[in-house]
């Protein structure tokens, strides 16, 4: 019952997203734009190029959906709306993640083709920029819960939630979470308008669909991850809970989306760059001064 | 506990195929990827273990790894593709050798050794705090050897590769 419930939060999620995303990429608002597309996706031939790596090329979409929907499965909606509330889940939501790279970087060597190619490896990269920070950052909020629970982690937020408890591991988990998500300005994995989109190039039909999903259930899961983490999770005054997170899961897609909108893509030497010189500093700082707050101030 | 057994047993077999494949493809990508399934594998064995955090751990960074390495080969590799047939595997006796005794050793070790009763597992918050305080504890200064070895092992190698300033195009 909770498992179907979350899973039909996140496929409404995906849907929502895949509108806002539309919205913010095109400028117009067509709510139904969506089901067409995957309509005519699934309607069209899945085309397999010359020569390739043909168990990569299958398995990539769909290890995209399943990595992104056993981290979903950790994170809590609700008191008890959640599928497997393990006592190591913000451990494992990065254990499950980290198949994201894997899965891109299957589907740029699998199809044989240069773009894919270049754009899997693009994402390796941005992975050395973003993984260390997102991980540094979610000790923070472990460290505050004193557990790595995520149940535990959102009832440690009741009166002050993360986000302004630690302002700093906020800001870095948010941006490392949108080049996870690859998201503009941080999509060099597709890139359109100068890798033809990169590991999605040599994709049609319904392969694509599959990984169009398993992309927008990425965008959903990381949202959640944001609010379970930093934003209190499920508390809220009237509304129940499970209404609470998907109106802030919602609201940290829109405003991960939005940021892209006006922004230009940066280049993976600055990328890998800024992460490095500002913000592993910042995520350590941040690491410092919640170990302030909970050993001196409190 | 039979379907732990099961589930131990599947993953056990599924690290080992993969460990074969490793060795049977001829693209340095694949090989790569094969390790890293077989690897992933032993940390679902480690699940089934009951042992949550070494498990989670394992497939986490796993995946990074082995990724990695995976960009890495394809750099120094004369043929990561694989197109041209490439052996992946070298010194045959001497691995064939090594490789019957070490299975060897580690079932002899699995049947002979007195294992006496296995205790049940903790609950997994507590085997997480367990490994804390055994980390910050007694094995604190092993894990800082080794990881200021390895850091200076990263800067030293970064200093080697990365050319003065003004000699080449910065960036």
């Amino acid at each position: 019952m909770t498992t179907l419930a979350v899973l039909l939060m996140l496929l409404a999620g995906a849907y929502l997203v895949a509108v806002l995303e539309g919205w913010s990429a095109t400028g117009r608002f067509r709510p139904a734009g969506p089901a067409l597309s995957a309509i005519a996706l699934l309607g069209r031939e899945s085309i397999v190029p010359r020569k390739p790596d043909r168990i990569f090329f299958e398995v990539a979409p769909v290890l995209l959906l399943v990595s992104t929907m056993l981290a979903a499965a950790v994170l809590p909606l609700g008191p008890s709306l959640v599928i497997a509330d393990m006592a190591t889940g913000a451990l494992f939501l990065n254990a499950a993640l980290a198949y994201v790279m894997v899965a891109l970087v299957m589907a740029g060597w699998g199809p044989d083709s240069a773009y894919a190619m270049v754009a899997g490896w693009r994402f390796l990269g941005q992975l050395v920029g973003y993984s260390m920070p997102i991980v540094m950052a979610i000790v923070g909020v472990a460290m505050r819960a004193e557990s790595l629970q995520n149940t535990a982690i959102v009832e440690s937020q009741a009166v002050v939630p993360n986000a302004l408890y630690q302002p700093a591991g906020f800001v870095v988990f948010f941006l490392a979470a949108m080049c996870l998500a690859f998201l503009p300005p941080f999509d060099l994995p597709t890139a359109p308008g100068e890798l033809a989109g990169g590991v999605e190039s040599e994709y049609a039909g319904a392969r694509l669909a599959v990984m169009r999903l398993g992309r927008m259930v990425l965008v959903v899961t990381l949202s959640a991850a944001v609010t379970v983490f930093y934003l209190g999770g499920w508390y809220g005054p009237v509304l129940p809970g499970w209404a609470w997170s998907a109106a802030k899961m919602l609201a940290v897609a829109a405003a991960m989306l939005a940021a892209g909108r006006y922004v230009p893509r940066l280049r993976e030497a600055h990328l890998l760059a800024w992460w490095w010189k500002l913000g592993i500093p910042l995520a350590l700082f941040n690491i410092f001064y919640v170990g302030v707050l909970l050993l001196v101030v409190r | 506990m039979i379907l732990q057994t099961l589930f131990l047993g599947f993953f056990g077999v599924a690290a080992v195929w993969f460990g074969v494949v490793v060795f049977r493809t001829s693209s340095m990508v694949r090989s790569a990827l094969a390790l890293l399934f077989s690897q992933a594998a032993i940390g679902a064995m480690f699940l089934a273990m009951q042992a949550e955090f070494l498990g989670v751990l394992q497939i986490m960074m796993m995946a990074t790894e082995m990724s990695i390495m995976a960009i890495f080969m394809v750099m120094y590799m004369m043929d990561p593709g694989g197109l041209g047939e490439m052996e992946m595997s070298h010194q045959k006796r001497i691995s064939i050798a090594a490789g019957v005794l070490g299975t060897l050793a580690a079932v002899g070790v699995a049947l002979l050794a007195d294992w006496g009763t296995v205790a049940a597992a903790p609950p997994a918050a507590e085997q997480t705090e367990r490994l804390g305080t055994e980390m910050l504890g007694r094995s604190m200064l092993v894990f800082e050897t080794a990881g200021v070895t390895i850091l200076t092992a990263m800067v030293a190698a970064t200093a080697v590769a990365i050319e003065g300033r003004g000699a080449g195009v910065s960036e």
